[in-house]
């Protein structure tokens, strides 16, 4: 556990000592900004026939939400492995007493406490709709462990990605396209007659487990969604990392 | 301190390693001395439980190196090939770092720190962003990083690589000071330096253990004996008949005829016929202008064990 503390330590400040962290942190904010804009502009106007509040829509309303996930998810996590197998850290670091599963957790949770961070601006709009109005707070809050959650089982796949890998972009590139077809999989639900498939879609559709955390409601089965994809694809990281011990 | 028996390691259809095997005694400076793509490194990374090997058994500090992995890990103190840092870290911010993993607490990290910067001599950079080192500061702060925590077990993949010659003299008198206290494995094909330092060299090449000895041990078994080149003036037949009678002299060849005769002269056992040489010269009033040991340096052996030369020419006395 402490060897997860040291290295979680050191990647969460490798993130502020390169250049990406304050890019992404740029490109977050900016979108999430002109998300937000556009969101109280379309509500206030009166033509406009959805009734809701503005942070209802901001949680995974907009196709803005998903996108910038993905992009924000690939790149987050593309480094955490391919850069050490790159550089040939990895083998000081391998070869340093600590587990395989030590060394995804804490590269994880960095990736995490990063992602975190860059959702902290947002709460001016918080603060910005209570100087207008009085916002629900419920929904806020559910909404930010929606986007959390949603988060964690994004970047557990970019994770994954990143040990296959030496290099970032191939990682960053795999990655977005694996959350994009994730998430584009909900478009689908109307093609499909046979049950097995609906179902099966209905399941992986990530719209429809959040669509409940903006509206204020922690339902389970969205959270063991969330978790156990994210646990799977931690699991076939440190399988990958482990792997090169195969004989 | 570390055993190996019979490793061996594939890399698709090529081989890295084929069936090694040696040990290396507490206290010991072990010398791994190959050409490239010998197999040194992936030995290394074997030991150093980075990669396993296809089959075979490894143990060190009295772990196995496939099963108690971390057990070895605590005890292998490991400089990879390349030295490679993280480079965004501060020298000193990445050797506090790799204290903490290697489990010291506290204070202790601090006393490590102060202890290695100062034995491998990086006072000066430990501020400095790891990225912007030269090639010898990086390899002397990757020594530093292995030597953190006084592992029992050194496992060092060229060392002195990228140095200059006095920082290289520095590295080899630590590693030579280092000696005794740890047990050390070091790779290299710089073959004086495994003179210098080395208790026992394994030459390797193709995987396989080519020669295993003392640096004085290989250089008396390639070549039996010494050889002295005498340059004397006279009948040729007449001087290679003397000689032959001077005690101890095993074999005479004629080398160069020229005004002077070149003569190759080696000796039986370790004696040294250079004083009978002389004085047969005088008693029989041969001219007599260049009289020279000829030693068979390491680089000969080195050179004879990885290309399959016939017997190698010695070559100057020069180490």
């Amino acid at each position: 556990m402490r060897n997860v503390l040291t290295m979680f330590g050191r990647e969460l400040r490798s993130y502020f000592y390169s250049p990406i962290a304050y890019i992404v942190l740029t490109v977050f904010t900016l979108i999430n900004g002109y998300t937000f804009w556009l969101i109280v502009a379309a509500l206030n106007n009166p033509r406009f026939p959805v009734e809701g509040s503005p942070m209802q829509f901001f949680f995974g309303g907009t196709i803005f939400f998903y996108l910038t996930l993905s992009l924000i998810a690939s790149v987050v996590t593309m480094r955490l492995l391919a850069e050490e197998k790159k550089s040939g850290t990895i083998e000081v670091l391998m070869t340093a007493p600590v587990r395989d599963t030590e060394v995804i957790a804490a590269k994880y949770l960095s990736a995490l406490a990063f992602y975190a961070i860059l959702w902290l601006p947002t709460l001016a709009y918080v603060a910005i709709l209570k100087t207008q109005s009085s916002p629900d707070l419920g929904p806020v809050a559910s909404g930010y462990l929606g986007s959390l959650l949603l988060g964690a089982m994004f970047l557990s796949i970019g994770a994954f990605a990143s040990t296959l890998t030496k290099n970032q972009i191939v990682s960053a590139v795999f990655t977005f396209i694996v959350l994009t077809m994730i998430w584009t999989v909900g478009f689908l639900d109307g093609i499909f007659e046979d049950p097995a498939w609906k179902a099966l879609i209905s399941y992986v559709n990530v719209f429809r487990h959040f669509d409940n955390f903006g509206k204020g409601i922690v339902d389970t089965r969205a959270l063991v969604y969330y978790l156990s994809t994210a646990l799977f694809f931690l699991f076939l990281a440190v399988k990958v990392i482990d792997s090169r011990k195969w004989r | 301190m570390i055993r190996v028996e019979n490793l061996v390691k594939r890399y698709g259809r090529t081989v890295g390693v084929d069936g090694i095997s040696f040990h290396v005694k507490k206290g010991e400076i072990l010398g791994f001395l190959g050409p490239n793509g010998a197999g040194k490194s992936t030995t290394m990374r074997i030991l150093t439980c980075f990669m396993p090997a296809d089959s075979g058994n490894a143990t060190v500090a009295g772990h196995d190196v496939f099963r108690e992995s971390l057990d070895v890990r605590r005890n292998v103190g490991y400089l990879p090939e390349n030295a490679p840092l993280y480079p965004d870290m501060r020298v000193d911010e990445y050797l506090a770092y790799r204290a903490k993993l290697k489990g010291l607490r506290g204070r202790a990290v601090r006393r490590g720190l102060s202890n290695v910067i100062d034995k491998c001599g990086i006072g000066e950079a430990r501020h400095r962003i790891a990225g912007q080192l030269s090639k010898g500061y990086r390899q002397r702060v990757a020594l530093a990083e292995a030597l953190l925590g006084s592992p029992k077990v050194l496992i060092l993949d060229e060392p002195t690589i990228g140095l200059d010659p006095n920082q290289v003299r520095k590295v080899r008198e630590l590693i030579k000071e280092l000696g005794g206290e740890y047990t050390i494995l070091l790779s290299t094909h710089i073959l004086p330096e495994i003179e210098a330092l080395c208790g026992r060299v394994i030459i390797i090449n193709n995987g396989r253990i080519a020669a295993l000895d003392t640096p004085a041990g290989l250089t008396s078994r390639m070549h039996g004996a010494t050889a002295v080149m005498a340059e004397i003036k006279g009948d040729a037949p007449a001087v290679t008949e003397g000689l032959r009678r001077v005690k101890g002299v095993g074999d005479v060849t004629l080398e160069r005829e020229d005004s002077f005769n070149l003569f190759r002269v080696t000796s039986r056992g370790n004696t040294d016929v250079r004083e009978g040489i002389f004085n047969a010269a005088v008693s029989k009033g041969w001219a007599m202008r260049e009289l020279r040991l000829e030693i068979v340096s390491l680089e000969d052996i080195f050179v004879h064990i990885t290309t399959n030369e016939a017997a190698p020419e010695p070559g100057e006395d020069a180490r």
